[in-house]
């Protein structure tokens, strides 16, 4: 490559940084104003306590917090739920955990699709008690499955008014989300944007689980204003 | 070499049967299929409708006359992937189909010509599978075209890539013309990997899937920076 290709690319890499920046950032402005539309009050009072730091968060002018490790990690273990460390994550909390050099035996997206919804459900809450670890190498294969769910299966069946499991799609979206918080990928983001812009009343269905729905959007707030995509 | 263009409808198949029925060596039958099984009424509706805006309907329907007396347009019924079609499809004894249709291929679809069916992707494999992948190649900087390759029941993952053409997005200003422009190419490179292919001695690169990624519809946000990046 001559150097006036080089410098071109490089231009032309930087303008593509601007425009993509000025776009999250400008959806983060929306955000901030309309999150209220999803989680309705009722919806705000039945996540307790944890209410005020939701609307603050999603209010305020976002903090973010860089989740990548120092180093490539193979699996993070923490003593907190799976709920407590996935509010700490998706309100920008710190984090307790230790790094460990061993992760847990493999899960194949084959075996996970063999599970019931429920089964499901219980299987990722359990594995990612520490969500982080959704960005961990060795769990690329199940990202890139839940991926492909939300964004061919899940996205029809809300495209189309059907029946769907909130919780399930719910946890997907949170899972992809710190995904995308880990490995920096536009496709993971790329899949919260989509759902963010299906029509209000399909998104007014997952009101039914609050405290899932209200760290998407936290989750979502996030990414908005990371800065090196 | 026999080859049958896959089409959704009797113009998209004249379109390419045209390019290729000039090569030397080259038999072209054309296979219209029901995509998305509609009524006889409304699928000849649209059919009729669409040679006429195209302002070429004489010719295209002489062409269609022509391809019908020689027994080389087939009209499909049934879907794809029905034993009746199938029989008639294997009875073509083709040695490629020409993918030009919105359906989705089963495995006896695609055992059904010598070499399988070849699809002309609007990205560049093996990094740009799926969909949405000129769209998703402009926004991370990489380049744009078309590969043509053996499909296989997955998604863009048949192993075997025949060419690839880079086809620069520059002065491109939407995202829709710029893949309405790929979209067009199709003809053209299919002619190109018949040839490829009648070649002693062709060889394939090898569309190793490890080394790329799946894509997806993309968002309204993303489109409107893919535009903006044009």
């Amino acid at each position: 490559m001559d150097l006036e290709t080089a410098l071109s690319a490089s231009v032309q890499l930087d303008r593509r940084e601007g425009i993509l920046r000025g776009a999250l950032l400008r959806r983060r402005a929306e955000l901030r104003k309309s999150w209220k539309h999803l989680i309705s009050s009722e919806c705000l009072e039945s996540l307790g306590t944890i209410a005020p730091e939701v609307e603050s968060f999603l209010s305020g002018q976002g903090s973010i917090h860089d989740w990548r490790p120092a180093a490539p990690f193979t699996w993070i273990n923490c003593d907190a739920s799976f709920l407590d460390c996935l509010r700490a994550i998706s309100l920008a909390r710190k984090v307790e955990y230790r790094s460990s050099d061993t992760s847990p035996a493999r899960l194949s997206p084959l075996e996970l699709n063999k599970l019931s919804n429920n089964e499901r459900l219980k299987t990722l809450c359990a594995r990612y008690r520490c969500p982080l670890n959704i960005g961990a190498a060795s769990e690329s294969d199940v990202a890139e499955e839940l991926l492909r769910q939300l964004m061919v299966r899940d996205r029809a069946k809300l495209e189309a008014g059907e029946e769907f499991d909130v919780d399930m799609i719910l946890l997907k979206l949170n899972l992809v989300g710190i995904h995308a918080m880990i490995t920096r990928d536009l496709r993971f983001l790329d899949a919260l944007n989509y759902f963010y812009e299906l029509p209000r009343r399909s998104l007014r269905r997952l009101r039914a689980s609050p405290r899932f729905l209200a760290f998407w959007l936290c989750i979502y707030a996030q990414l908005l204003c990371t800065p090196d995509w | 070499m026999r080859a049958a263009v896959l089409a959704g409808s009797i113009k998209t198949g004249i379109r390419i049967a045209e390019e290729i029925e000039n090569l030397p060596g080259v038999d072209v039958f054309i296979v219209v299929c029901n995509v998305g099984m509609r009524s006889p009424l409304l699928r000849w509706s649209r059919e009729l409708l669409s040679t006429l805006k195209s302002l070429k309907w004489w010719p295209l329907a002489t062409k269609g006359y022509s391809y019908a007396q020689q027994g080389r347009l087939i009209i499909l019924h049934r879907p794809l992937d029905d034993a009746t079609s199938i029989e008639r499809l294997r009875a073509l004894q083709c040695d490629v189909g020409l993918h030009a249709a919105n359906v989705i291929y089963r495995e006896p679809t695609i055992s059904s010509f010598r070499l399988g069916i070849l699809n002309a992707h609007i990205g560049i494999l093996p990094k740009y599978r799926g969909r949405c992948v000129a769209e998703w190649s402009v926004l991370q900087g990489d380049p744009t075209g078309v590969t043509v390759f053996f499909i296989d029941s997955g998604i863009d993952t048949g192993g075997r890539i025949i060419l690839r053409e880079f086809i620069p997005s520059k002065g491109w200003k939407r995202v829709g013309a710029l893949k309405n422009m790929l979209f067009g190419c199709d003809a053209c490179l299919y002619r190109k990997a018949l040839e490829a292919l009648m070649q002693p001695g062709v060889r394939f690169d090898s569309n190793d899937v490890s080394m790329g990624q799946r894509y997806y519809l993309m968002s309204k946000m993303f489109s409107y920076v893919v535009n903006k990046v044009l």
